[in-house]
């Protein structure tokens, strides 16, 4: 990670050119630095970097693995706005360097990897006893934001601690989503996100994107690897909605009803739909609360509750989906859906959304780690039901792998005790470390079921 | 690598040819005596051929190549189970040609398919009649018996084919014993190959004493610049070292399928048999027994009528309790073979181990259901693709209960074509052209042959499923 050496200039009119150049942008700088240079001083004060120890539970045992990221702080009370793939519940270490280089613990308040966010807060009393000060950043409108417009990041791309760089809004709504995008959790589904050709690299996630009087118009969370400058940031209105459901509980429940919707394009021409209407269903989740009023793919959405639906391009997509994600679990939703000629008025009750991401354990005597199997995994691997552990680990001589478990199996039943939890499972594995003794385990590998004794 | 390796392996095979075929000249040729090697060699080659034929799909026609063993004096030819795709139709099965071997490849015979047997697994040809004088099936060399089982380092010799450039020219193989096992049937695995797959090998004295199988490779470690010790397995697909024993599988040689379909098979509905391993039937008390976890009961099989019920532990057959063999896994195959030698009527009565209790169940087996090579299909060139009617294993993979089994399957997608450019994919499920369901295969391809004969047709719209998702795909025409 060296920075490059600039060569020498081949030849003396080309050197020319670049000295007039650099005498345009230096000027051009000298403008723009006085525009921003207060409301920058305070943002930059307000940027932390985050070392973050996580658990794991890949190879069969609990392990550690450390990485940077930043943050912005937020509030006076040092609340720090960063990325739901900097840190998580699996964070077990959270550490951050103040402006002033000081280091200061931090503890999770919430994450939310729907919009990949996570919000930390400063151990305020560490802070205290320590005499630490800072600063808090300021957020901007960034539904006011436009393409071309000026914007700036900074963070800790590869540990470099405070880098700024600079660039412009090259989208204001970009569409993307991304089944496993945050530790192997969904995000993108319900927002859309802010294109930016500033250079984003490994180290800079979580920190903001800011305009030039140093405002906070989104969190930089992504960009493209081996593409030049393709970076994404949530924008900071939805972040700003995301701080204040996490400071109350720590977690945002979103609702469910199991569409998967696709963009019309230009199919209202076979559907006989007026240009800008409908929301066209591609799948429909078996079991959901949209499968059980009898939806189907192909059928179009024209109205929630009401209100005429839009989703001819994708990214008009994540807001309606939205919509249905904000109301209460339990809600009732009223949609009209026009199937060939007919129209349908069905009447769903809406259940609580969750991730594919099932909880991860170690159960270190048999060397095994494992997920507990989620309804969407099950749905999306045709299981008969969510009971179960998935393995997504085995050490080498231990029980499990000696027993001839491997990585991917589902563990259904542990003596004759079907596993409709992990705390099933911790129960039995605390049995096995209080009295050890051959323990018959029913697994399944692509659903074939087969038995295994883990020997002491 | 694999391919250098075996061209020095057959080159090494062609002297020794040669050798034999200086001991031929400078033998005698008056009568095949017992250990008279190279006069039993020239009398039994009569019972080997090579066959070809073609493979016609939607868009080529490609040619196989193999061995075969001649089974009785009406030109049946037995071929190795693996030389054709069990999901190929029987009438895709093209111009089967057959071959003496050493004779001029320009002087074939036509053979005709009768069918693959559902419980070995050979597949059946008959040649025609101007062929049947010059062949001699393996069982008029004799029999060796079961009760005369080879010893372990007994010599054991057979036959094998060059290519197709060499008018599958017949040479000698030769090995003894190493070890016998059952897999489930007798199994003899000998120090180096013994014949090609498929065809037959014998004893010293002559006797027919088996058929060499494919699919045994050997692991070896592969050493080059880049790799440092790579654990590679090597499969010879022209020479076998390993038979089975005659005396289990010569029965066989009389299966042949009273037609193409192989049919009558009968069929319990128990998905996923496993086996059971010692650890486990110790931990549950059973002894030195085997036994075999049902991981599933199919909808609407005998199995299924009978009562058993998914994750039973099948321990006995008929009573009699299933044996341990090593591996493990050939217990699957013990248990298949069990109900493969009945007829769909028969009953067949299984002691199962569920949870902790054991319970005796009775089932009458059945005609297995429609096989995938049975399906219809239909071939669409200006959509790209092949709609293949839905078959009750296409309900198996993707777990669709019976009152489901509607829509076709899209069987051959064309790369770039019509339907392949908007994103159908082979064995996806079309559920709706142009926003009406098709419940039939009759259904479905009336609506799509519509479409392909309708000039003016721009697009057209499926709603697929694909991994249990649905899709609305909109395919261009023009």
């Amino acid at each position: 990670m060296k920075p490059a050496t600039v060569k020498e200039s081949p030849t003396p009119s080309i050197t020319r050119t670049f000295t007039l150049l650099a005498v345009v942008f230096f000027a051009a700088c000298v403008t723009a630095e006085a525009a921003v240079s207060r409301g920058f001083t305070h943002l930059l004060d307000a940027v932390v970097r985050i070392d973050v120890r996580d658990e794991s539970f890949e190879a069969g045992a609990r392990r550690f693995t450390a990485g940077i990221g930043s943050g912005v702080i937020i509030s006076a009370d040092g609340l720090i706005l960063t990325n739901a793939h900097v840190a998580g519940p699996r964070s077990v270490e959270l550490s951050v360097t103040l402006a002033s280089l000081e280091r200061v613990n931090a503890t999770l308040v919430g994450w939310d990897h729907w919009t990949d966010l996570a919000l930390l807060r400063i151990d305020l009393a560490e802070a205290k006893r320590r005499g630490l000060t800072f600063t808090h950043a300021k957020f901007g409108d960034s539904d006011a934001l436009f393409p071309g417009q000026t914007v700036y990041a900074v963070g800790t791309p590869h540990g470099l601690t405070r880098t700024v760089t600079r660039g412009i809004i090259s989208n204001n709504r970009r569409y993307f989503a991304d089944t496993r995008g945050v530790k192997g959790y969904e995000t993108g589904l319900f927002n859309t996100w802010l294109q930016t050709d500033a250079a984003i690299n490994p180290g800079n996630s979580g920190g903001p994107l800011v305009d030039e009087k140093g405002r906070v118009v989104g969190i930089n969370s992504r960009g493209y690897l081996g593409a030049d400058n393709l970076a994404f940031a949530i924008p900071a209105n939805i972040a700003q909605r995301v701080v204040a459901d996490l400071k109350g509980d720590g977690e945002i429940v979103r609702s469910y009803i199991g569409i998967v919707p696709g963009a019309l394009l230009d199919l209202e021409g076979f559907y006989s739909l007026k240009q800008n209407t409908g929301l066209l269903i591609n799948s429909v989740d078996p079991g959901s609360p949209a499968a059980r009023a009898g939806l189907r793919g192909g059928d179009i959405v024209m109205a929630i509750n009401g209100e005429p639906v839009d989703g001819r391009f994708p990214e008009q997509l994540p807001p309606i989906l939205n919509i249905v994600a904000s109301l209460p679990v339990g809600a009732t939703v009223d949609l009209v859906v026009k199937r060939n000629d007919q129209t349908l008025n069905p009447a769903l009750v809406t259940e609580k959304l969750e991730s594919r991401q099932g909880e991860e354990w170690a159960f270190e005597k048999w060397g095994l780690t494992v997920r507990k199997v989620s309804r969407a995994y099950a749905r999306e691997n045709q299981l008969r039901d969510d009971i179960g552990l998935l393995v997504i680990g085995v050490q080498p001589g231990f029980p499990a792998a000696v027993a001839g478990i491997d990585r991917g199996d589902i563990i259904t039943k542990i003596n004759h005790e079907s596993i409709v939890s992990l705390e099933a499972a911790k129960a039995l594995h605390a049995a096995f470390v209080e009295n050890p003794a051959p323990t018959l385990v029913e697994a399944e590998r692509n659903r074939r079921v087969s038995l295994y004794i883990f020997k002491p | 690598m694999i391919s250098s390796l075996s061209r020095v392996r057959n080159g090494s095979r062609a002297l020794r040819f040669l050798l034999v075929a200086v001991g031929l000249a400078l033998g005698s040729v008056e009568g095949a005596q017992a250990g008279d090697l190279p006069a039993l060699f020239k009398e039994r080659v009569k019972s080997v051929v090579a066959v070809e034929f073609f493979t016609e799909t939607e868009l080529d026609r490609r040619p196989t190549v193999t061995a075969a063993l001649v089974a009785d004096a009406k030109g049946t030819l037995v071929l190795p189970p693996n030389v054709i795709n069990p999901q190929i139709p029987p009438d895709k099965l093209k111009d089967f040609r057959v071959y003496l071997p050493g004779r001029p490849v320009s002087e074939y015979s036509s053979g005709e398919y009768l069918g693959q047997d559902p419980v070995s697994g050979w597949h059946f040809v008959r040649v025609g009649e101007t062929l049947r004088a010059a062949l001699s099936p393996v069982t008029t060399f004799g029999l060796r018996a079961a009760m005369n089982e080879p010893a372990l380092g007994e010599e054991f010799w057979g036959i094998g084919l060059r290519g197709k450039d060499e008018d599958f020219t017949p040479y000698f193989l030769a090995n003894r014993i190493s070890h016998v096992q059952s897999l489930p049937e007798r199994t003899a695995i000998a120090l180096g190959e013994v014949a090609a797959p498929g065809l037959p090998v014998f004893d010293r004295a002559g006797a027919f004493a088996g058929v060499a199988i494919g699919g045994f490779g050997q692991t070896f470690v592969q050493y080059s610049h880049k790799d440092r010790g790579l654990p590679v397995m090597l499969l010879n697909m022209e020479e076998s070292a390993v038979f089975q024993l005659a005396a289990d599988v010569a029965s066989w040689l009389e299966r042949v399928p009273a037609d193409v379909s192989g049919r009558p098979i009968s069929w319990l509905g128990a998905y996923g048999l496993e086996p059971m391993d010692p650890e486990v039937a110790a931990f549950l008390k059973l002894g030195d027994q085997s036994g075999s976890v049902v991981s599933e009961v199919l909808e609407g099989s005998p199995a299924e009528a009978a009562g058993l019920q998914p994750r039973d532990i099948i321990l006995a057959v008929d009573g009699q309790p299933l044996p341990r063999f090593k591996p493990d896994r050939v217990v699957v195959t013990h248990l298949e073979r069990q109900l493969g030698y009945r007829q769909p009527g028969e009953d067949v009565a299984l002691t199962v181990l569920r949870g902790t209790e054991r319970v005796e169940i009775k089932a009458r087996l059945a005609d297995q259901p429609r096989l995938l090579r049975e399906a219809d299909r239909t071939y669409f060139d200006k959509l790209g693709f092949t709609a293949r009617e839905f078959v009750y294993g296409d309900g198996v993979v993707r777990r669709v209960k019976m009152a489901d089994h509607q829509g076709v399957i899209a069987h051959f997608v064309k790369q770039s074509g019509p339907a392949g450019t908007a994103g159908l994919r082979p064995d996806d499920w079309i559920r709706e052209v142009d926003g009406v369901e098709v419940k039939t295969y009759a259904e479905a391809v009336e609506k799509l042959a519509a479409i392909e004969s309708n000039a003016l047709r721009s697009e057209f719209v499926l709603l697929t499923s694909r991994n249990g998702e649905t899709a609305v795909l909109r395919v261009k025409l023009r």
